[in-house]
């Protein structure tokens, strides 16, 4: 199993419970859905699972060792292993596409002649082929979202977060982007992704999992569930 | 952290510094400033004792003899003197040397004549003791002796002066420690809005997996820098300072004794780098301990 909760629970400094008792389980390459609606704790849960939070109570175990006991090396490698892409895109404002990417070779310490290699081959694969020297403010919410997902995946990570990746998107702009998420998964790399959008989710049939008020509230394939 | 990094992690730290522009002009100012008045301090210090241990080794009994003393006498007060225990040698000063000697000390003033064509000094015996303990003692019985008028001796100003540096390196201490200070904070205050001007940046490299080596080494390159860049401002300043109060003190009271810039310089040198560089360590790791971990 890639990653398992046992009765992960979260409350923040402020007193609010975001998540009870969540056990769950994702296997190696799959594709999941976190639903639900807003303030459920879909983007909670995706902090505690790349680790930008640690649980109030209960466990995460990737690859079944838990997150809580490792050693700085070692979320260092977790790291490396996850990408995570988010609403807002979180790119780096002033910068050209290429930097943008090339940064998150830079961080982990690659050879620039490595470098300047894989990052066209990564904008090629999302999409981005010959826009290197774009200035991503100048790019369109979609092509700034493949940016960050390039960015995200350069590193081949085993696991993909994304956190309402199309929430400021077009249905349109969005299904286009889904079917590049769905490419992503098909090559290999596991996919947990929160959205609110019910049109995605009927889309594909995918595993769907439904958080209600911090609760898990359904584990099932295909559709919306709320 | 490998080394081959250096080559991401170097223009970052010179980035941030020219992206920070005003805050970097005044934290490597702050610097400037603290190392400048620390060196420039300590300068003073160690002249001031050069010239004390200068006197020291000129410490004698000046024997002023009296107006009625008539030469003949001369011979049997300079035995009268050399048998005091402890006294090394007797020199006999008459007035014209002496006024000489006190002429040169003013840096060739004709002091004769802007005395109206008189010589005040009387003649006088420098005696030299064979210890600067027995100063006292051999002043005290020489000034029994009837042809002598009056005894001076240097060794009130030697105490007065080795007294001053004293005072000069316990006050030199506190405030250089006050002047770090400030420079430390403004260090710390440059690394911070540095952090936080990269907060998203600082985010991406940890969610990718940068170690925690590779994200704080920028700062702590900046930090090094700006320490370096204000020592090595200070190291310019104070020496240009040095050399030319230098001159301007040996031409105008000659006796004053100024360590020439070859004995000072290489000391200077090590204290407002390594100053510089402990500084910026030091500024930069505290911001960089609270903000940051993974
Ligand atoms: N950093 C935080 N500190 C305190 N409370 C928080 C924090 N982040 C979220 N919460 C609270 O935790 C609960 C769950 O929030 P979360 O952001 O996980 O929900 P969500 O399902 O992602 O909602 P949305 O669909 O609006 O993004 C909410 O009540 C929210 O106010
Ligand atoms: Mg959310």
């Amino acid at each position: 199993m890639l990653i398992q909760t046992v009765s992960l629970g979260k409350k923040y400094k402020n007193g609010i419970v975001a998540l009870y008792d969540i056990d769950l389980s994702i296997d190696y390459g799959e594709f999941v859905f976190l639903t639900g609606e807003s303030g459920a704790g879909k983007s909670t849960l995706i902090r505690l699972l790349f680790r930008e939070e640690l649980p109030s109570s209960g466990q995460i175990l990737i690859s079944g060792r838990s997150t809580m006991r490792l050693s700085k090396k070692d979320i260092v490698r977790l790291r490396r292993n996850t990408g995570v892409v988010f609403q807002d895109f979180r790119l780096m404002e002033r910068s050209t596409v290429f930097d943008n990417v090339a940064f998150a070779l830079k961080a982990v310490e690659r050879p620039w002649d490595e470098i300047k290699k894989r990052v066209p081959r990564v904008l090629e694969r999302v999409g981005l082929a010959g826009r290197e020297q774009e200035n991503v403010m100048h790019l369109s919410g979609g092509e700034q979202q493949r940016v960050a997902i390039a960015r995200a995946i350069i590193n081949n990570p085993i696991i993909l977060f994304a956190d309402e990746p199309t929430g400021d998107l077009d249905p349109r702009t969005s299904m286009e982007l889904m079917e590049l998420f769905n490419e992503i998964n098909e090559q290999g790399t596991t996919l947990v992704m929160a959205t609110h959008d019910k049109n995605i989710v009927d889309t594909y049939n995918k595993r769907v999992l439904t958080l209600s008020a911090g609760r898990l509230i359904s584990d099932s394939v295909g559709g919306w569930q709320l | 952290m490998k080394l081959s990094s250096f080559r991401y992690i170097v223009p970052q730290a010179f980035k941030s510094m020219f992206h920070n522009g005003l805050m970097t002009v005044a934290a490597i100012l702050t610097i400037t400033i603290s190392l400048f008045l620390c060196t420039a301090f300590w300068l003073l210090i160690i002249n001031v004792d050069a010239n004390a241990r200068q006197i020291e080794d000129d410490v004698r009994v000046l024997a002023y003899l009296s107006e009625d003393t008539t030469e003949d006498q001369y011979a049997a007060i300079e035995e009268e003197i050399l048998a005091i225990p402890g006294v090394a040698s007797c020199e006999f000063v008459g007035k014209d040397e002496g006024i000489k000697e006190l002429e040169a000390r003013f840096g060739g003033v004709d002091l004769e004549e802007t005395l109206g064509g008189e010589n005040p000094l009387p003649d006088r015996f420098s005696i030299m003791a064979e210890t600067t303990d027995d100063v006292t003692t051999i002043a005290d019985k020489v000034s029994n002796l009837a042809a002598v008028d009056v005894v001076r001796y240097g060794e009130g100003t030697v105490e007065k002066l080795f007294a001053l540096t004293d005072t000069m390196r316990r006050v030199g201490v506190a405030v250089m420690i006050l002047l770090a200070l400030a420079a430390v904070v403004l260090i710390a205050m440059t690394i911070r809005l540095a952090v936080m001007a990269r907060k998203k940046e600082i985010m991406v490299m940890k969610w990718v997996g940068a170690t925690n080596a590779f994200i704080r080494l920028p700062f702590l390159l900046e930090g090094i820098f700006l320490g370096l860049f204000g020592g090595l401002l200070a190291l310019v300043l104070v020496l240009l300072a040095y050399v030319n109060a230098g001159d301007y003190l040996a031409s105008t009271i000659s006796f004053v004794l100024v360590l020439d810039i070859g004995q000072v310089w290489l000391n200077t040198l090590v204290f407002t780098l390594a100053a510089g560089l402990l500084l910026g360590i030091f500024g930069s790791l505290f911001p960089l301990a609270r903000f940051m971990d993974v």
